[in-house]
C-alpha cells in the first residue's frame, strides 16, 4: 500500500474501532473482517458503508463483497473511487 | 390459590391508529382496505431514502386527567385507547374492585419523542433540558399513567419486548387471572411515531420506499403509530356484572430464537415454537385455526420465514386465512400486537377477514405460487366462518409471541401447580461479579463507600473469558447487555445447568429493568441530532430496545424458552421473580432466570442529577431520613427459579422456596411516591397470604430504602402499620451496592435466599425501625424461616415476595 492508501486504511480502521467497538489491537489491514476473522455481519456492513460515506463521500451500497474482505480491500476501493 | 380452569374473556376494546380514532372507525376502514400510509408528517424525513409512515391523527381528544402535561405522546395515545376500552367494557372501577384490576402495557420506544426533545434542547443549551421530559422518557411510566386514569390498584407493569410487547401483555394478563391475582386487566400497547424508530429502521435499510405490502413484494416495513387496549377479564367476573363478551382468550405461546438480535431464524424454529405452544396450551390442532393475523412486517426476511413457519404448521389446512393488517396501519411496534389482536377479535366476531392490500394483477399471480392452500386475502375482505383465530408477533431480540382467541369457550390444557425453588444466582455488581464477592461484601457490613456518589460495576475480559464469550459477539453489546449476558451466564453456571438440545426450550428468562438501555438510546439519538435522521447508527439501533439484553442472553446461552422484559421502575427486578415463578409453577417452563438490570453511566447520572436524586458526595445511608439524594449503582442480578421436579431430578442446590408474591399499585402523580404507602401494606399482606402464612410469621425483611427520605419513610411507616409492635429486622442490599434499581430489587431476593440457606455469616447487621427512626442492630439470621422481600417504583407500584427456607 502506498502512503495515500495507508492513510485511508488508518481512517477506516478508526471507523471500525469507533463505530463497531472493535479493539484496535485486534485489527490489522489484512485480517478478514467478515466470516472467521473479526466476525462482522450484515448490520456491521451497513455501519461501514455509512462510515465510509461520511468520511470519504464514497458510496459502497451494493458493492461486491470482496471489496469488504479486509481493511486493505476497503481502502483500495475508497482510493479508486475518491473524487479527484 | 391458582384456578387453572379459569376462563379469560375479552370485554372491552379501544384503539387509535392511522385509520381511525376508535375501534369502530379503524375496523371499518380496515375491512374496506383503506390505507393509512402517507408521507410522514411529524418528523422531517427529507434527508432519508424513504418517506412513508402511518401516523395517527396529529391532534386527538383525550381526557388524560391531572397529569396530562406530564405525559409523552405515547401515554396520551395509550390513555385515549384505554378510555375507549373501559367505556366499551362498561366496567366501573371503584373501591370494591380496584385492587383486582391491573394494567399491563407493551411498548417499544416509550417516550422517544421526549428523549429527542430533551437532547435537542441541550444541543442549544448544554445545561438545558426540562426535567419533566426525563419523567416522560422510560417505557415504565405508561402503565402508571393508564392506572391513574382508570383507578386500577392491582398489578401494574409494562412489557418491553419491542414488537411482540403487547401480544405478551395479553398472555400475561391471562396467566395472572388464572393465578388468581386479579379479575380484570387493562392490557395492550402503545408507540408514537419517533425519530428513534424512523432513524433506526432507515439505518438498517429496513424501510420500504413504497407503502408496505407484506407477504407480497415489500422490501421493508412502513412504520405506524397508535395504541390498542383490550380488557381481559375472568369469565366469572364478566358474567357477574353482565358484561358484553367478545370472545375467549385461550392459550398463548412465547419463545426465543437464540439466533440474532434483529434477524429471525432461517429455519423459523422460534416462530413455530411460539405458535405450537399456543396451540398446545389451547388444547388445539393446527387445523382448528381459521384465521391468522400475521406479524407480516414486509421485510423479505420476516415474510419468508413467517410464510415458511405457517406453511409447515398450517399448510395442509383448507380453512385458514392469513392477512397483514400492517398493509393499512403500518408497523405500530409495541402497539402492533394489541392493534392486531383487536382486529383479530373483531374478525372473529363478524366472520370477516380484513384484506392485505397492495396486490397488482401480477402480484396476484406470484401469490398463487407461494400461498399454497393458505388464503392471504389479497386486496378485498373475505366473509369466512371463524371459530378460532391466532395472532402472531415477532420482535428484535428473537422474541416470538402467539395467542389464540375463540368464539366459544373451550377447555385449555390444565396448568400444573409446581413448587418453585431458587437454585442458582449470577451477579454483576459494584462489589464484584460473583455470589462469593457479594457474600464477602455483605458480611463486611456493606457500608456504602461511594466514590463520587455513585457505584459502578465492571464487566471485562475476565468475564468474557470465563464464559467463552467471543469478541465478535460481545463487541456488539452495550454495557447493559454485556452486564446481563455475564450475569445470566453466571447464573446458569452457578445453578449447574448446561444448555443442550434436550433442555433449551425448557429454560426461559424474565428481565426486569427500570431505565432499560437509556445510554444506548441516547447515544443513538445524539447521533441523529448531530448527523441527521438519515445517518443513524445501524450498529447501535438494535441495542436500543429494552429486550436487547434478554435477546443477547438467549443468543449467547442458547436458551429458547419464554423471554420477557418487564419495566416499571426499580421493582421490575422483583416483578421478574413473580412472573418467572408463575411460569414455572404453571409448568410452562422447568427453569426460569429472573433478572434485574440497570446501568450507571454518565448519561444516567445526568438524568438522575437533573431530577435532584443523584448523591454527589458520598450520599446518605438508607433510612437516614435526611434528603432526597441517593447513591446510584448498577449491575445485573439473575436468579434461577426451578420446579421441584426438575431440581430434584438433577440434584440441584435449593437455596430457598418461592412461596408467595403480590404486586400492587396506588396511583400518585407520575414520578412521585408520597401517598402510595397503602399499596405497600397490601403487597406485604397479600404476599404472605399467597405464601399461606400470616405477617407474624415473617422473620425478617430485605427492604428497598435507598437514602431518599420519601422512599424510606413510606417503607418504615408501612412496616409499622403491618407488623405493629413486632419489630422485624430489615436488611438492605443498597448499603452494599447502592441504588442499582432493578438489579438491587433482584439482589434483595438473592440476599434473602443466601440468609435462608446459611450462606451468609450467622450474625448480620440489620435495621430496626422504632419511633420513626432506624437503628442498626446485629441479628442472628440462623433462625429465619420466612423472609419478605419488597420493592417499589415511582408512580406508586410495589412488589413483595415471600421466600421460605427450603
Amino acid at each position: 500500500m502506498d502512503a495515500k492508501q495507508t492513510e485511508i486504511a488508518e481512517k477506516i480502521k478508526g471507523i471500525l474501532v469507533e463505530n463497531l467497538r472493535i479493539p484496535a489491537e485486534e485489527l490489522d489491514y489484512e485480517i478478514e473482517l467478515f466470516g472467521d476473522g473479526i466476525g462482522l455481519d450484515s448490520i456491521d456492513s451497513l455501519e461501514i458503508i455509512a462510515g465510509i460515506d461520511q468520511e470519504f463521500g464514497v458510496q459502497m451500497t451494493g458493492v461486491a463483497r470482496e471489496n469488504f474482505f479486509n481493511i486493505e480491500a476497503l481502502s483500495k476501493y475508497v482510493m479508486e473511487h475518491l473524487e479527484a | 390459590m391458582a384456578d387453572n380452569e379459569k376462563r379469560c374473556v375479552i370485554t372491552g376494546l379501544g384503539m387509535i391508529n392511522a385509520i381511525g380514532n376508535s375501534v369502530e372507525e379503524s375496523w371499518n376502514n380496515c375491512i374496506d382496505g383503506v390505507s393509512g400510509i402517507k408521507e410522514v408528517r411529524s418528523i422531517d424525513t427529507s434527508g432519508c431514502y424513504a418517506h412513508m409512515g402511518a401516523e395517527s391523527a396529529e391532534h386527538f381528544d383525550v381526557d388524560a386527567g391531572d397529569d396530562a402535561d406530564k405525559m409523552d405522546r405515547v401515554s396520551l395515545l395509550c390513555v385515549k385507547a384505554a378510555r375507549e376500552a373501559l367505556a366499551d367494557s362498561g366496567i366501573e372501577i371503584n373501591a370494591d374492585n380496584a385492587e383486582r384490576v391491573g394494567v399491563i402495557i407493551g411498548s417499544c420506544v416509550g417516550g422517544a419523542v421526549s428523549i429527542q426533545k430533551f437532547f435537542t434542547d441541550r444541543e442549544e443549551d448544554p445545561d438545558g433540558g426540562d426535567p419533566d421530559d426525563i419523567i416522560k422518557m422510560p417505557i415504565g411510566v405508561i402503565a402508571n399513567n393508564v392506572a391513574k386514569i382508570a383507578g386500577a390498584k392491582g398489578v401494574v407493569t409494562n412489557v418491553g419486548n419491542a414488537c411482540a410487547a403487547s401480544t405478551i401483555s395479553i398472555e400475561y394478563a391471562c396467566d395472572l387471572i388464572r393465578a388468581g391475582v386479579g379479575d380484570v386487566f387493562i392490557v395492550g400497547g402503545a408507540d408514537s411515531f419517533s425519530a428513534l424508530a424512523f432513524g433506526g429502521f432507515t439505518a438498517l435499510h429496513a424501510l420500504d420506499t413504497d407503502p408496505c405490502s407484506p407477504y407480497n413484494k415489500s422490501k421493508g416495513i412502513t412504520l405506524g403509530e397508535g395504541a390498542g387496549i383490550l380488557i381481559v377479564e375472568s369469565y366469572e367476573h364478566a358474567k357477574a356484572r353482565g358484561a358484553k363478551i367478545y370472545c375467549d382468550v385461550l392459550g398463548g405461546g412465547i419463545s426465543s430464537d437464540a439466533h440474532h438480535i434483529t434477524a429471525p431464524r432461517p429455519d423459523s424454529e422460534g416462530q413455530m415454537n411460539a405458535m405450537k405452544r399456543a396451540l398446545s396450551n389451547s388444547g388445539m390442532q393446527p387445523s382448528d385455526i381459521d384465521y391468522i393475523n400475521g406479524h407480516a412486517t414486509g421485510t423479505p426476511l420476516n415474510d419468508s420465514t413467517e410464510i415458511q413457519a405457517m406453511q409447515t404448521i398450517f399448510g395442509d389446512n383448507e380453512n385458514t386465512c392469513v392477512d397483514s393488517t400492517k398493509s393499512m396501519v403500518g408497523h405500530c411496534l409495541g402497539a402492533a400486537g394489541a392493534v392486531e389482536a383487536i382486529y383479530t377479535v373483531k374478525a372473529l366476531g363478524s366472520n370477516t377477514v380484513p384484506p392485505t392490500i397492495g396486490y397488482s394483477e401480477e402480484d396476484l399471480i406470484n401469490l398463487k405460487e407461494k400461498a399454497g392452500k393458505l388464503d392471504f386475502v389479497p386486496n378485498v375482505k373475505k366473509e369466512h366462518e371463524i371459530k378460532y383465530a391466532m395472532t402472531n408477533n415477532f420482535a428484535f431480540g428473537g422474541n416470538n409471541a402467539s395467542v389464540i382467541f375463540a368464539k366459544e369457550p373451550k377447555d385449555i390444557k390444565p396448568l400444573e401447580n409446581n413448587r418453585v425453588y431458587i437454585t442458582g444466582f449470577g451477579l454483576v455488581s459494584s462489589v464484584g461479579n460473583s455470589v462469593e464477592a457479594y457474600i464477602d461484601a455483605a458480611n463486611g457490613g456493606g457500608a456504602l463507600s461511594a466514590d463520587g456518589g455513585s457505584l459502578t460495576a465492571e464487566v471485562g475480559a475476565e468475564d468474557f473469558k470465563e464464559h467463552e464469550i467471543k469478541l465478535a459477539f460481545y463487541r456488539k453489546l452495550d454495557k447493559l447487555s454485556q452486564t446481563q449476558v455475564v450475569s445470566g451466564r453466571s447464573c446458569l453456571k452457578n445453578a449447574g445447568v448446561e444448555v443442550s438440545a434436550e433442555n433449551e426450550t425448557d429454560i426461559g428468562m424474565i428481565v426486569g429493568t427500570a431505565d432499560g438501555p437509556a445510554t444506548e438510546i441516547i447515544n443513538f439519538h445524539e447521533g441523529l441530532i448531530k448527523n441527521g435522521l438519515h445517518a443513524g447508527s445501524a450498529f447501535i439501533f438494535p441495542n436500543t430496545v429494552y429486550n436487547a439484553a434478554g435477546g443477547y442472553l438467549s443468543i449467547n446461552s442458547g436458551v429458547k424458552g419464554v423471554n420477557v422484559t418487564l419495566t416499571n421502575g426499580m421493582q421490575a427486578g422483583l416483578q421478574s421473580i413473580c412472573y418467572a415463578y408463575n411460569t414455572v409453577r404453571d409448568g410452562a417452563e422447568k427453569m426460569m432466570m429472573a433478572c434485574g438490570m440497570d446501568e450507571n453511566t454518565e448519561i444516567t447520572r445526568l438524568l438522575y442529577d437533573k431530577l435532584g436524586y443523584l448523591a454527589k458526595d458520598g450520599g446518605d445511608m438508607p433510612y437516614a431520613l435526611k434528603g432526597k439524594e441517593f447513591v446510584l449503582g448498577e449491575g445485573s442480578t439473575s436468579v434461577m427459579l426451578e420446579s421441584e421436579e426438575s431440581a430434584n431430578a438433577r440434584g440441584a442446590v435449593r437455596y430457598a422456596e418461592v412461596a408467595g408474591y403480590a404486586m400492587t399499585h396506588e396511583a400518585v402523580s407520575v414520578g412521585t411516591l408520597a401517598g402510595s404507602g397503602a399499596a405497600l401494606d397490601r403487597a406485604i399482606k397479600d404476599a404472605c397470604a399467597g405464601a399461606g402464612i400470616s405477617v407474624d410469621d415473617i422473620d425478617a425483611v430485605v427492604g428497598f430504602g435507598n437514602g431518599n427520605k420519601t422512599v424510606d419513610s413510606i417503607e418504615m411507616d408501612s412496616y409499622e402499620r403491618v407488623f405493629g409492635d413486632a419489630k422485624k429486622p430489615v436488611h438492605s442490599v443498597k448499603t452494599v451496592v447502592g441504588e442499582s434499581r432493578a438489579a438491587a430489587a433482584s439482589l434483595s431476593a438473592v440476599h434473602a435466599a443466601l440468609m435462608l440457606s446459611g450462606r451468609l455469616a450467622p450474625e448480620q447487621q440489620a435495621f430496626i425501625f422504632e419511633n420513626k427512626e432506624a437503628k442498626t442492630v446485629t441479628t442472628d439470621i440462623t433462625q429465619y424461616r420466612n423472609v419478605l422481600v419488597t420493592s417499589f417504583a415511582a408512580g406508586g407500584s410495589y412488589t413483595a415476595v415471600v421466600l421460605k427456607k427450603a
